[in-house]
């Protein structure tokens, strides 16, 4: 049964339920599934493949409005994200789990009507571990949360592998997990200078669990694991020296950024220096890795 | 089945004008993307259709 509602607050505005989709992190996917796109051997037709890219990106936007929906009550607590539509009272919570579940279904038939239905399943599964896996069951229950969540934002660029070629092989697993890995030390990096704001809100985020120092030498470790990962392709030929140089730098500074992490023992958010670099840089760095796969490919090609 | 909300007290002027942009709004958005997919299944069956022959 669904409520005509005749408030202000029953209609949201178009501009609120497009920042539901989080416009930002869906730039990262649109990329990302855009470079696991174009790096896959073989071709699609571009308007299929935009088609795909489309699909990819509404799944990812209806992932953040469930995400939204579930989690306006700590969104409400936190400074960063109180002004979502949501805690700012701009939308009611039903319209933006019509949203969501809406957003989803088209996005996952759209692929596999227009691409191919393995790439929609692959899409589907990814909602659901972002929606329900990560949001509902393992962001509150575990300081692991981020390491698990990394794995939904790491789906983009196998689905979009998975639309051109219709399998997943280890060339798209590797894609997968250098996002995989890349996630905890870039997101740690933002908890240890936005701390107060987790504990706050009751988020087990490992800054908060762990402590500070805990988890800059996890940072450490994870981007060490990230450099073994990100120069594999290469190492196991599956790529050429554009790509094998550009992961090697990149992973070079990175780890180099996180050490410095490593040994900072700072408690002041203003004075950590070293992770606010680390967090910029590791912006930089997933958009250079993936574009550099795509550089490579088209060299080799 | 739908109902219309009546918990709420009525709408100012003000509020009703905001409210009946924000329709508007919402509705020439949506015909623009219905537009956009009605082009785009256009394609894809083109597409498709060219593949498969």
């Amino acid at each position: 049964m669904t409520t005509a509602s005749t408030t202000l607050y029953g209609l949201a505005s178009a501009k609120d339920l497009f920042a539901l989709t989080k416009p930002r992190v869906m730039s990262l996917v649109i990329f990302t599934a855009l470079c696991g796109l174009l790096a896959a051997p073989g071709t699609i037709h571009p308007i299929l493949g935009f088609t795909a890219i489309l699909a990819i990106s509404l799944g990812a936007g209806a992932s953040a409005a469930l995400n939204q929906w579930y989690e306006s009550d700590i969104d409400a607590v936190m400074k960063r994200t109180s002004q979502r539509p949501l805690p700012a009272g701009r939308m009611d919570r039903e319209t933006a789990l019509h949203f969501g579940i809406g957003l989803s279904v088209f996005s996952v038939v759209l692929m596999g009507v227009a691409v191919n239905w393995f790439s929609a399943a692959f899409l589907a599964f990814s909602i659901f571990f972002y929606a329900v896996v990560y949001t509902i069951w393992l962001k509150r229950s575990t300081p692991q949360n981020i390491v698990i969540g990394g794995a939904a934002g790491a789906f983009p660029p196998a689905i979009g592998w998975a639309a051109v070629t219709g399998d997943v092989t280890l060339m798209p697993v590797l894609l997968f997990a250098i996002i995989f890995f890349w996630t905890p030390p870039h997101f740690w990096a933002l908890a240890l200078f936005v701390n107060s704001d987790y504990s706050k809100a009751g988020v087990p985020m490992m800054p908060v669990v762990a402590g500070r120092q805990s988890t800059r030498k996890q940072i450490f470790a994870y981007s060490l694991v990230l450099a073994v990962v990100a120069i594999a392709p290469f190492a196991l030929g599956f790529t050429g020296l554009v790509y094998g140089i550009s992961a090697i730098v990149l992973s070079v500074v990175f780890s180099g950024l996180s050490l410095k992490v490593a040994l900072s023992e700072t408690f002041e958010p203003e004075d950590m220096d070293a992770e606010k670099r680390l967090f910029k840089f590791s912006i930089l760095y997933l958009f250079a890795l993936f574009a550099a796969v795509v550089a490579d490919r088209l060299v080799m090609a | 089945m739908s109902e219309i909300d009546t918990s709420q007290e009525p709408m100012s002027p003000e509020e009703q004008k905001i409210f009946q942009a924000r329709q508007k709004q919402r509705a020439v958005i949506m015909a623009g993307l219905l537009l956009f997919l009605c082009v785009l299944f256009y394609l894809i069956t083109i597409v498709k259709i060219g593949a498969s022959t």
